[in-house]
């Protein structure tokens, strides 16, 4: 008998099964999540892949993502509101991108994060963008080419631009929350921008021309302090505070050549380390950037065959990185009043009482800081051919 | 309430062997003096059987000694029957004085044995049940008059099959020779394999209809003996009508009758066997079938062919670990699929993920419901292509592929994905070398499907948790089923996932043979060299 209930109980045990389980044709899988803030109310903007229409075969050349939107007090209940729309339930166990709006942006991003790092069924593995002068809604209603599911365009490109070009950086979630939560040191995050004829942009037809008329593309960095935005860095800056926090793998820089012209090197390795000391009671910064690099296009006369040319033009990269570096700085320092380097952080390493001291007025105390910059340059080889095509001598 | 019924059946089944051997006792009676009693009785006892052929013959100097003849038609070599038997009686030995060499000592039927009959194999009985015994496995029996014993000769002969090429063990390279239906011919082939004294065979007639004869071989001095005692035991401990096949055998003498997983191995192959023994197993071959059982048999053996030591050994412990692998497939394919695109589609890479969406568009059943559907179907193909008759084969093998492979898919009722995986599924299927483990893992899929579509890889671990937990549990004939994994030994590792050079094997399993472990005796030579100068 004893053994009969133990039966029992273990078939009830199947009975109670599939309580979690979702079919593949039961869930929205999502790519891409955009959150604006509408009235006072948050609005959020979900990108959801249309299956059959990205699969080869039974494609019929509709559009291969759709749109959910919905308003609510909070994000969750936006999403559980979604329902009302959405056939299925919305799945973001695969999300991608999380686009969020300038005006989110900048009454703060801190809140409507919550959620994202809170529920299980989110990977932090996705980038975090700002749609510059849009709202996350008019982004993610874009189609693009080549990759045909818009979300998955984005964060390609983010990850392609953030290994081989400097200017730009791919944030992810767990990133951000880092950076938004630590004493020393602001967030940025990549801003995405749209850019074209949006009504023809959100249509079939924009993907049939060779030239879209509209497309995504990504900008410049914004600034952030706390979790508000303050400000989008330049190009040149943007370029600048990836090479000071050690965020880049390649890229490429154009140099002036010794008498006219240009001649662009092609980074292969930049290693940076902030240091920090106090002097006299005051605590300064060091940067030290070791670059090493490739001749990699030259457009002037210049004699490379010779070694003297070479540790020429390593001073010459040296310098316009130095003066890069400084401007960023010193823009940051007196315009925006935001530690994005993570200056604080350094101080807080290696001198923790003094960080001690300054911590609460870290603030004011940033903009007066002292920071020293130092290149090292090396050029490694000058490709496969010597001199320029147009040498005369 | 049906376990008290249980109780009653047990008591049931015991009794019956009980009533039958009462009958068995009643039959056992001496021979009688007259002929013509002694034909009487055989009459009575084996009914009127056409096929037993009772001739009576005269003979002697003047033809007065009566005498009888009597065999199975079919069974017994006629034409030595003709020629050594009744040739002999009815002409030569007219000129011999029988009856003067008959002397108080030595009886007429001595001195036909010793003297007169030109055979091999003779016997003198005087036990009526060991005649009829022998009279149905295909001896000539003669019956003197005057004479309460008999002789027995052998010359059984009958039609059967030639030594061919195993079926259902198939190699590339290795002997092409398997075991026939004939149990003679099957000891003489792995005799002929093995030229040891050592090699012993001791006979068994098991089943007291059939009496069917029985070797068990071990090499004495290598073979445990007290497995060789346990398996003496237990075949002793058999008490049944019939037995047809080793698998009668195989089930009244295994360790584990409700595992799904065998703990008894079969070989169509003399030099599997002839491989088994030297490692100190034992061997029992069954008269009437061409499988013999090889015990104690370990989870690992069920992955090795003998093709594994017949070519490089780098290749052998590939295609090893190959099949070990594909019994991870066999076993758990459908369920980590319905697993894992019903519980966990975070797993997924969001491109496979897409895609893998984009097939079930459409699909109506749960992917549940789909798994069990194709495999269900694929049984059903798989059973129907071993029974139809061979001349239709190819037509269900088209039919076949076009229900589970195009026609479903593009009916839109089975994801091709799923078709993908069943196909997989059914192919790893066929790897291992032995038939057995894969129709456990067969039964095992289903299992593991369930508990997929319950409870996710939650319940696949869970599953696999009381798997491992019921193979370790498991004997062979003393020894633990997973050994030599667990319990774990370093030296016995050489022949488990992977297969070690010959020269680097020197040892016989630990588990297996505790005596006379050695094989190579010299480990610095063993190694093939060219000659240093």
């Amino acid at each position: 008998m004893k053994k009969h209930i133990i039966v029992l109980l273990i078939l009830s045990l199947l009975l109670t099964g599939c309580w979690d389980s979702r079919e593949l044709n039961e869930i929205a899988i999502t790519l891409a999540i955009g959150i604006d803030k509408v009235e006072d109310e948050y609005q959020i903007t979900v990108q959801v892949v249309v299956p059959s229409e990205v699969s080869i075969k039974t494609g019929t050349g509709r559009s291969t993502v759709t749109l959910f939107q919905a308003n609510g007090n909070t994000v969750y209940e936006a999403f559980r509101k979604m329902t009302k729309d959405s056939p299925r339930k919305i799945y973001p166990g695969h999300l991608r991108m999380l686009v969020l709006g300038e005006e989110l942006a900048l009454e703060g991003i801190g809140d409507s994060l919550d959620l994202f790092a809170r529920d299980w069924e989110f990977r932090s593995d996705f980038y975090v963008v700002v749609a510059k002068n849009r709202t996350a809604a008019e982004i993610l209603n874009i189609t693009t080419t080549l990759e045909n599911i818009p979300a998955n365009k984005m964060f390609e490109a983010l990850k392609t631009s953030d290994e081989s070009w400097s200017a730009t950086r791919g944030i992810k979630l767990h990133e951000l929350i880092a950076d938004i939560s630590s004493e020393g040191k602001e967030a940025v995050l990549t801003g995405i921008l749209a850019m074209g004829n949006q009504e023809i942009g959100a249509s079939k037809q924009n993907v049939e021309t060779i030239t879209p008329s509209a497309r995504i593309q990504y900008g410049q960095l914004a600034i952030f302090k706390k979790d508000k935005l303050v400000g989008w860095l330049s190009e040149r800056e943007s370029r600048g505070y990836n090479d000071i926090i050690n965020s880049v793998k390649t890229t490429v820089m154009p140099i002036a050549c010794p008498k006219k012209g240009t001649l662009t090197i092609e980074v292969t390795d930049l290693n940076s380390v902030i240091k920090s000391k106090v002097i006299n009671e005051n605590p300064e910064v060091d940067v030290n950037i070791r670059v090493k690099g490739n001749i990699g296009e030259v457009e002037c006369q210049i004699n490379l065959s010779e070694l003297k040319t070479i540790h020429e033009l390593e001073k010459i990269y040296e310098n316009e990185l130095k003066e890069i570096v400084n401007e960023t700085i010193d823009n940051l320092q007196n315009k925006y009043k935001s530690d994005i380097f993570g200056f604080g952080e350094a101080i807080h390493r290696s001198n923790p009482k003094e960080w001690k001291r300054i911590k609460k007025q870290w603030d004011s105390e940033f903009p007066d800081l002292e920071v020293n910059v130092e290149v090292d340059m090396q050029i490694q080889r000058t490709g496969t051919i010597n001199n320029s095509l147009l040498k005369k001598e | 309430m049906w376990f008290s019924k249980k109780k009653n059946n047990k008591e049931l089944t015991l009794s019956i062997p009980s009533s039958t051997q009462a009958v068995g006792s009643n039959q056992k009676a001496a021979l009688q003096t007259s002929l013509q009693q002694n034909i009487q009785t055989l009459k009575d006892t084996l009914g009127k059987s056409s096929d037993i052929i009772i001739r009576e013959i005269r003979f002697g100097k003047e033809g007065n000694i009566n005498a009888g003849i009597i065999y199975t038609d079919g069974l017994t070599d006629t034409h030595s029957l003709q020629n050594f038997i009744l040739e002999t009686l009815m002409l030569d030995i007219v000129e011999i004085e029988l009856q003067e060499k008959a002397s108080p000592e030595q009886n007429l039927i001595s001195v036909l044995k010793d003297v007169a009959m030109t055979v091999g194999e003779i016997k003198e009985i005087a036990d009526f049940d060991v005649l009829i015994t022998s009279l149905l496995s295909g001896d000539t029996i003669i019956l003197v008059d005057g004479y309460a014993r008999s002789l027995i000769i052998s010359n059984k002969q009958w039609v059967e099959r030639g030594v061919t090429e195993p079926t259902a063990q198939t190699l590339i390279r290795g002997p092409r020779e398997g075991f026939t239906e004939n149990l003679r011919v099957n000891t003489a082939l792995v005799r002929r394999k093995l030229k040891d004294p050592n090699l012993w065979m001791e006979s068994k007639i098991i089943g007291t209809r059939t009496k069917t004869n029985i070797e068990m071989m071990y090499i004495n001095g290598i073979a445990n003996d007290k497995v060789v005692e346990e398996v003496r035991l237990r075949l002793d401990g058999i008490d049944i009508d019939g037995i047809l096949e080793s698998g009668n055998i195989e089930e009244l003498i295994q360790d584990a009758p409700y595992s799904p997983f065998p703990t008894i191995f079969n070989t169509e192959r003399p030099d599997t066997v002839a491989s088994a023994l030297l490692e100190g197993r034992i061997a029992i071959l069954i008269d009437g079938t061409p499988f013999a059982l090889i015990v104690p048999a370990l989870f690992i053996q069920f992955f090795q062919s003998p093709e594994d030591y017949y070519q490089r050994a780098d290749i052998a412990s590939f295609i090893r670990l190959l099949r070990f692998f594909s019994f991870g497939i066999a076993l758990l394919a459908p369920a980590l699929f319905v697993a894992i695109t019903t519980f966990h589609q975070s797993m997924l890479p969001p491109a496979l993920l897409i895609s893998l969406a984009a097939q079930r568009e459409g699909v109506p059943l749960p992917a549940f419901v789909e798994a069990m559907l194709m495999e269900i179907t694929f049984e059903i193909l798989r059973e129907a292509g071993l029974r139809m008759p061979r001349s239709i084969g190819s037509a269900m093998s088209i039919v076949g592929a076009f229900v589970i492979g195009t026609a479903a898919v593009e009916a839109g009722i089975i994801s091709a994905a799923m078709v993908i995986v069943v196909s997989l599924t059914a192919i790893s299927s066929f790897v291992a070398p032995i038939y057995d483990i894969a129709i456990s893992v067969r039964m095992l899929r289903f299992i593991f499907i369930i508990l997929a579509a319950s409870f996710g890889l939650f319940g696949i671990t869970v599953g696999l948790i009381a798997l491992i937990l019921h193979l370790c549990s498991l004997r062979s004939f003393g020894m633990p089923y997973m050994s030599p994994l667990a319990p774990f030994n370093v030296s016995d590792q050489k022949d488990t996932s992977i297969r070690l050079p010959i020269w680097k094997m020197f040892t016989r399993p630990r588990l297996i043979s505790q005596q006379n472990r050695v094989r190579q005796q010299d480990p610095a030579s063993a190694k093939p060299e060219p000659p240093k100068n």
